[in-house]
């Protein structure tokens, strides 16, 4: 069925679709329609599900894992200060290997305030050991929520489903919304292996000696190597049943390129625009999306980027004292490489707290690289100059 | 099962989880502080001057077992049925009830279990015999609750009253409106089940000696309440058309054949005041209240004042009696001044002072005095009284050894719960005095007689309940006759509940500070370590599991339990 749906509401009908059987959330913009959306359904009775009420992110989503470790399919949705507030319980549900589905609006954090998107909150959640999945379109966005779960559930590790806020929260856009029985044989019911079973009481998460901490650890790692694999067959199996796949990455006009631009989410949608318009100039340029985010496909980013010359990181975020978060990652990956086969790497950091990136910016950017013109391997889009870096860090204005 | 030696990541489960730990554990050992139950004083019960104990018997109504919780209320209290009509119901006023639907309907449900404990079976059992006598004066609401009281801890007691029939104001203050007079009769029969001895038509000082009382009883209990009533003190008052109220009502509730002139203005803003014009206004005449000040200050019970103006009784505030008009031998009109309302008096009402020039004249053929009543205290002997009050001290003691005092005649609360709960709080003193026992400097509250412990030093308020257990259920209406069909008898106004009514009603109970089994504790414990008790009522705390984290305290809906330090 075709729907004029935003963002959130793609959300919404991703884990109707879904069945989601437990719902607990809190609000917050620009999270907030998702979870009203679901409300409403469950209270028109169009999703057989508990709605939890709670009084703040950290209830919800230990809601999540309390009714996960029952058995049953959960999710919850948040943004920025919110999922700061649950990430204690981030950490315990991916230890638990509860493979709850989490909707992330980006948001950048306060302060200052700003309710607009930035992806320092999700990226911030990096090494907790839930999967992330970055998304850039509506469509894209129901239909990673539906593979989320079957990826989780196989894996036994949690998901964060992330979407810009504002250009893909709230941007309606045409999406084709799957029909239930189609995703019913897609996503068959949960059926938790390690549910707790009232004949077996036991303590969950107890105590663990220094002599086996470590092989849990273990186990959580080789499941988020297994689950790179799933990613990409869970994403084939889908195109089959939709017409639309999808990957571990976007590769877009690759096939030749000498310089690539690197980002996620909606500025891949803009980039394509710029891609075009650089390529009818005659440039040879190409556009690589990252999708999933963890697990780090680190050998289709190598495969993908090795010999080009030049390479572009755009990161809507920032680890403060090093770089961008996605250039961080893929430069790591690219060490790997012999070194012959590394490209030229620069990081631009752009878009914090809502600003627009738009399509001058990044044909700016790209051209700047290309043209020797940026050769710090950082370097922070349009901002206010610094007369003196120094003062201007303590300067109180 | 986790392999104790795994050789390969394979041999370890998903995550970590294990089937024997929670009892392996000694977490008791880490405890500061531990859990125990406590109940405490619900707002309710706090405020109920004859001290039922109301959450108790919610709880049981509210399981179905209403001949236990009939039980529970007749222990200490014999009235009932009676105050269940007749009471202002102060219990209601905090009820932690009231934000979630309303109130619960405590007194209907007192009604209810009255009405329905008037049979012999549900008594309390009485104490063995203890071969002392007590004499008690009076056989109103007090004086009843003291002999029952002391009938049933095992002592010989005789009330003496001047009318023919006990009940005292019950039976010739409150009309039938409001207490049905079989009603009452089956209450006093039932005291009289415990071995209480009326012995009607005997006035202590008249027809017996206030010595010989002191002589043939190890104690006496004087409870004689307020009977004379205060004078107007204004010219013409003298006229036999100008009416003491409480005999007034005393002779109408006998169904004395009077005849009244009409209309009469009835003075006075009490509960007497307010009976005599509801009761006047049923027997054909057209009344009409006086009263100095405003509807405020009127310290009649303020339902019965709203029945009253529903019945359409003209009420003249602010306004004082100067003079009754007499004209050719007859009243035509009581003179009266406005008055407006000053400073607070020592009673903290604003006292009313006079308007001048504002003299005018209300036509009637006849007044009631209704301002107030005095005790009739002239056969105890001198240091035993104070005026016309008794001189009880906070023990409920006289000077004079062995008399004990309660009622209004001794601290002129004014209302029959407040009787009651004296009555209950004398008894435990003679009782005390009777087994030779040192008095404490007070008597304790009413409440210590309860047989279940509850720490009375704290009273469970909005505050200390968990609101996130108690959903919006709205208190259900209460039934009254139509004001129009009440004028022309003395049929009961409200009508009772029903069983179901009641059971419905008393699920609605918060059992504020009283445990109710619900179990939040048991199904909150995170380490196991709370276990019903096997076939009696409670649960016990396995100390050496308990880490003492307080989860249950928080979670129990109604503060039932209590977090102490671990005193080491």
């Amino acid at each position: 069925m075709r729907m004029v749906l935003k963002g959130n509401g793609a959300v919404a009908q991703g884990v109707r679709l879904a069945r989601a059987q437990v719902i607990s959330a809190y609000p917050i913009t620009p999270q907030t329609s998702i979870i009203e959306g679901l409300a409403t359904m469950v209270a028109r009775g169009e999703l057989e599900a508990r709605f939890v009420k709670v009084e703040s992110e950290h209830s919800a989503l230990a809601g999540c894992i309390a009714a996960e470790s029952a058995g049953a399919r959960t999710f919850t949705a948040t943004s920025a200060q919110g999922l700061a507030l649950m990430h204690e319980l981030i950490h315990w549900a991916a230890g638990a290997r509860l493979p709850i589905v989490l909707a992330n609006v980006n948001r950048a954090m306060a302060p200052g305030w700003s309710i607009w998107t930035d992806q320092t909150d999700s990226l911030s959640q990096r090494d907790t050991g839930w999967m992330q999945v970055y998304c850039q379109s509506s469509q894209e966005v129901v239909d990673s929520v539906i593979q989320a779960y079957k990826v989780s559930e196989q894996v036994l590790l949690p998901t964060m489903v992330v979407l810009d806020a504002f250009f893909l929260s709230h941007t309606y856009e045409d999406v084709e919304v799957p029909e239930q029985e189609m995703v019913d044989g897609f996503l068959p019911p949960l059926d938790l292996p390690h549910k707790m079973d009232l004949d077996h009481p036991a303590a969950l998460g107890n105590l663990v000696f220094p002599d086996r901490y470590m092989e849990f650890r273990r186990k959580m790692d080789l499941a988020h190597t297994l689950a790179l694999d799933l990613w990409e067959e869970v994403g084939r199996e889908w195109g089959e049943l939709t017409g639309r796949s999808y990957g571990l990455v976007e590769e877009y006009r690759m096939e030749d390129a000498e310089l690539v631009l690197v980002t996620a989410a909606t500025t891949a949608s803009t980039a394509r625009v710029v891609i075009d318009a650089m390529r009818e100039e005659g440039i040879p340029v190409g556009l690589l999306r990252l999708r999933v985010f963890r697990p780090f496909p680190a050998d289709i980013v190598r495969r993908a980027l090795g010999g080009r010359k030049q390479v572009v990181v755009l990161d809507r975020n920032c680890s403060f004292g090093h770089h961008g978060i996605f250039h961080q990652e893929i430069k790591s990956a690219l060490y790997d490489l012999p070194r012959e086969g590394q490209p030229e790497l620069r990081g631009i950091i752009a878009g914090l707290g809502g600003r627009d990136v738009t399509p001058d910016d990044l044909h700016g950017m790209l051209s700047d690289v290309r043209e020797g013109r940026i050769t710090e391997p950082v370097t922070w889009w349009n901002v206010l100059p610094a007369k003196d870096p120094a003062a201007a860090a303590m300067a109180m204005g | 099962m986790i392999k104790l030696t795994p050789e390969v990541l394979e041999d370890l489960p998903i995550t970590s989880y294990s089937d024997n730990s929670t009892i392996l554990i000694k977490t008791g050992a880490w405890k500061y502080v531990q859990p125990t139950y406590e109940d405490k004083l619900p707002a309710c019960s706090h405020l109920c001057p004859a001290g039922n104990d109301i959450s108790k018997a919610m709880d049981l109504m509210a399981r179905g077992d209403l001949a236990a919780a009939g039980r529970l209320w007749r222990a200490g209290n014999p009235l009932p049925a009676s105050l269940g009509r007749v009471c202002p119901h102060p219990c209601e006023s905090e009820c932690n009830r009231a934000r979630f639907g309303g109130a619960i309907a405590i007194h209907m449900l007192e009604r209810f279990l009255g009405d329905h404990t008037l049979g012999e079976e549900l008594l309390p059992e009485r104490g063995r015999a203890t071969g002392k006598r007590v004499a008690v004066v009076g056989a109103g609401p007090a004086g009843i609750t003291a002999a029952y009281n002391l009938a049933l801890a095992g002592h010989e007691v005789e009330v003496f009253d001047d009318k023919p029939q006990p009940g005292g104001y019950l039976r010739t203050g409150i009309p039938a409106y409001r207490l049905p007079k079989q009603v009452l009769d089956a209450e006093i029969a039932l005291v009289e089940k415990v071995g209480v001895h009326f012995t009607p038509n005997t006035r202590v000082g008249r027809d017996v000696g206030f010595a010989e009382l002191r002589e043939r009883f190890n104690a006496v209990i004087v409870a004689v309440g307020l009977h004379g009533s205060r004078p107007l003190g204004i010219p013409g008052e003298d006229h036999p058309n100008v009416y003491n109220g409480v005999h007034l009502l005393e002779a109408i509730l006998a169904g004395e054949r009077l005849d009244l002139p009409s209309p009469m203005a009835v003075v006075g803003g009490g509960n007497t005041a307010i009976d005599v014009a509801r009761s006047l206004l049923r027997i054909g005449v057209e009344p009409m209240v006086v009263y100095r000040r405003s509807r405020m200050e009127m310290p009649a019970i303020p339902a019965e004042v709203d029945e009253a103006v529903a019945e359409g009784i003209p009420f003249e505030l602010l306004t004082a009696p100067s003079r009754v008009i007499v004209e050719n031998g007859k009243v035509v009109a009581l003179e009266c001044r406005k008055m407006e309302l000053g400073e607070p008096d020592e009673s903290g009402r604003r006292r009313p002072l006079p308007v001048e020039g504002s003299e005018f004249r209300i036509p009637v053929a006849g007044v009631v005095t209704a301002i107030g009543e005095t005790a009739e205290l002239d056969f105890v002997p001198e240091p035993g009284r104070d005026g016309w009050r008794l001189a009880a001290d906070p023990r409920f003691a006289t000077p004079v050894e062995g008399v004990f005092a309660a009622g209004d005649a001794a601290f002129g609360e004014g209302t029959v719960t407040a009787a009651v709960g004296e009555g209950r709080r004398a008894a435990a003193i003679v009782d005390a005095y009777l087994a030779g026992r040192e008095l404490p400097a007070a008597a304790p509250p009413v409440q210590v007689a309860w047989k279940r412990s509850v720490n009375l030093d704290q009273t469970v308020h909005e505050e200390q309940l968990n609101p996130a257990y108690f959903t919006e259920v709205p208190r259900p209406p209460i039934h009254e006759m139509e004001p129009g069909a009440r004028t022309t008898s003395f049929a009961e106004v409200v009508e009772g509940f029903t069983e179901e009514e009641v059971i419905r009603e008393a699920r609605r109970c918060l059992v504020c500070g009283t445990c109710n089994e619900c179990r939040n504790c048991l199904y909150f414990c995170p380490d196991v370590a709370i276990h019903k008790r096997m076939e009696v009522f409670g649960f016990d705390i396995d100390a050496e599991h308990c880490k003492g984290c307080g989860i249950c305290v928080e979670e129990c809906p109604r503060d039932a339990l209590s977090l102490v330090e671990v005193k080491s």
